[in-house]
């Protein structure tokens, strides 16, 4: 089979997987190197469904034993199969490297004869690249569930981040959709990871020579739409993977149906926005200081869709507005809808030289129609103290408050 | 208000802003403009001194380093018409440190600080959207046409990352090159340019990248508007993924 035509198979295959991210690890050129990385990561082009491209994202092979419900490369599907070289992975990866097109390769793979000799066969693609070719720049790889750890730490010793999917929000939607797979086989290279990253932390501070472990750390991916999980039970997913797990990041996937399967439900088109508001949610829990519980209850436990899951949290606590934002600190600040870590940051940093004033707000950049209903500036409101709450959300809603009813980046079918 | 002159030049204005600093017990009340060379112009003329212009960039690395960068991110960025805002900026780092970069209340510091930040964006941007085309000979060459004036920080990024190839990148808006031979970096001007032939090798590498760029997008969710909003259709030109589209 020719290169061009196996490219067109697995990088098709490989487009649902979500993480594109190329940031949290910085690394020098040197001379010998090909390469380096940079700690905020770069996107270099953006694919017609908007999503950015950073890495060279491709499956190794979508020749697959398994059979899951929701996965276009299903054994049981009648899609056209390929497998690449190591050789033509390591050519593709320098070739576009070296006109800049990408940052790296992220590198996954159906499970071919089982998952060890898959995991092998990825592993050795990532080590030509840094030992042959001495490439320096970005690669994410993706372990396949049940191989050995040997495999995860030398994964882990050769990529920059490396990832386990756990693919469902729970180990009975995992188990009707994905038979083959054992939550158990998700969870232990995902602590083995974890714990490899934490002794390689404390053995570089003893010695600067001592080898890193997944220096960009551990992302997984998940799901969302294709098994009857409510976003609480998502998010507190996410709050233990974030906490116990230490994860950099969990990516949300919404379902697009692919196969015909009566184990799936029907949708007209991907739950876009719902991914959107998961992803606006997982913000708050890594940088806004809010709990799931906070986020969502037993009696609402789904996210709000025509607010964001500040502001739903915000109408949901008037007792704690209006913030004062000459006086308030850095955690209450982040709480008012229409200011962010970048804004909550200036506010304390402008506050030093003089007191802040409704103009003041506008150049540090908040969003002052959806903050106005929910901050004083030297005691003064800026709306009308209104906190009837119902009136409060059609106020927001009518007055431009929350974002357009169909977001920009949510456009279906245009 | 007292009003100043310079020369237009880089250099002049930096020394200039040191000359006025010099002078001027409130820097803040004076004015800084760019001659124009008409008759019976208004304003005191300073010439340009680059020694000045040296002294003051080292006391400003002293007391507020991240307001030098600041400073040559603005450069970049050749906007017009703000010599004096830059002027009272540079007088409030000298005072306050660091710390001015937060001042953003403040007319003047808003002003600088926003430029200077559009510039750093599009450098940003730059990193990853220059693509690096391989010629007949071997060496690479990548064409752009930024707003800000990017090419020596961005050369410098590509000095480390692509430090194995040669390579040119050349700014067709201001007819600057910069030239890497594998070991170091040069920085010209090129009045006449045409593009040399392509090897044959990148014609088929840019094959598979379209082939790539095409497939990775998911059909379900095509959504071009956004992928304009984040990739503005002016860099387009030069998008090697872009062309024959």
């Amino acid at each position: 089979m020719e290169i061009h035509e196996k490219l067109d198979i697995l990088s098709g295959a490989a487009r649902y997987d979500a993480s594109c991210a190329s940031s949290g690890c910085g690394r020098e050129g040197s001379a010998i190197r090909v390469g380096n990385t940079s700690q905020g990561g770069i996107c270099h082009s953006w694919s017609d469904d908007g999503r950015c491209i950073s890495l060279l994202k491709l499956l190794l092979s979508n020749d697959c034993r398994y059979d899951c419900a929701y996965c276009v490369n299903r054994s049981s599907n009648p899609v056209p199969r390929a497998s690449f070289t190591a050789r033509e992975v390591v050519d593709l990866t320098m070739d576009f490297y070296r006109r800049n097109y990408i940052e790296g390769l992220f590198l996954s793979s159906a499970v071919m004869q089982g998952p060890d000799q898959t995991m092998e066969e990825m592993v050795r693609v990532v080590e030509m690249l840094r030992i042959e070719e001495k490439f320096g720049g970005y690669i994410h790889l993706k372990v396949i569930p049940g191989s050995s750890p040997e495999l995860v730490r030398r994964a882990g010793l050769a990529a920059d981040r490396i990832s386990v999917n756990i693919e469902l929000p729970s180990s009975e939607s995992l188990h009707r959709l994905a038979p083959q797979k054992r939550k158990e086989s998700i969870l232990e290279p995902m602590k083995l990871i974890g714990t490899e990253i934490g002794t390689s932390l404390v053995e570089r501070t003893l010695s600067r020579k001592a080898p890193k472990f997944a220096p960009a750390g551990q992302s997984t991916q998940m799901i969302i739409g294709a098994s009857p999980e409510t976003d609480l039970q998502i998010l507190r997913l996410s709050q233990g993977l974030y906490r116990r797990m230490n994860l950099k990041r969990v990516y949300y996937s919404a379902f697009v149906p692919v196969n015909e399967d009566n184990r799936l439900p029907v949708l007209a088109s991907p739950p876009l926005l719902r991914e959107h508001r998961l992803y606006q949610a997982d913000w708050l829990l890594r940088f806004y200081g809010f709990s799931a519980e906070e986020i969502l209850s037993d009696a609402a436990p789904d996210l709000d869709e025509s607010f964001d899951p500040k502001t739903a949290w915000a109408l949901r606590h008037p007792e704690f507005f209006p913030v004062e934002v000459n006086r308030a600190d850095y955690a209450t600040l982040l709480r008012v809808p229409g200011i962010g870590v970048a804004s909550a940051k200036r506010i304390i940093a402008a506050r030093r030289f003089s007191l802040i004033t409704p103009e003041g707000m506008k150049k540090i950049g908040v969003v002052m129609k959806r903050a106005k209903y929910f901050i004083t500036c030297s005691g003064r409101p800026f709306e009308k103290p209104d906190r009837e709450p119902s009136r409060l959300r059609q106020r927001l809603l009518l007055g431009d408050g929350s974002e357009p009813v169909q977001p920009r980046q949510l456009v279906l079918f245009a | 208000m007292k009003r100043y002159l310079y020369d237009g030049t880089p250099e002049g204005l930096v020394s200039a802003i040191a000359g006025i600093l010099d002078a001027e017990k409130d820097p803040q009340l004076a004015t800084l403009v760019e001659r124009q060379d008409t008759l019976f112009e208004e304003g005191l003329f300073l010439r340009t001194d680059p020694a000045a212009a040296d002294s003051l960039f080292s006391r400003l690395r002293q007391c507020a380093p991240d307001a030098v960068h600041t400073l040559w991110y603005f450069m970049m960025s050749e906007a017009e018409e703000l010599e004096t805002s830059l002027l009272h900026y540079v007088a409030l780092a000298l005072e306050h440190g660091d710390r001015i970069n937060g001042h953003l209340t403040h007319p003047d510091v808003k002003a600088i600080v926003s430029v200077a930040r559009k510039a750093g964006r599009e450098l940003h941007r730059m990193k990853g959207l220059l693509r690096f085309e391989q010629l007949r000979d071997g060496t690479y060459l990548a064409r752009m046409e930024p707003d800000h004036n990017v090419i020596q920080p961005l050369a410098k990024h590509f000095s480390r990352r692509l430090r194995a190839q040669q390579w040119f990148i050349y700014d067709v808006r201001r007819h600057s090159a910069a030239h890497w031979d594998g070991s170091a970096l040069q920085f010209g001007t090129l009045e006449q340019f045409s593009r040399p032939e392509l090897s044959d090798e990148e014609r088929e590498v840019q094959v598979m990248w379209k082939a790539f760029f095409r497939t990775i997008a998911i059909p379900e969710r095509r959504n071009p508007r956004l992928q304009k909003s984040n990739m503005p259709a002016k860099y387009w030109k030069y998008l090697t993924e872009k062309q024959g589209e």
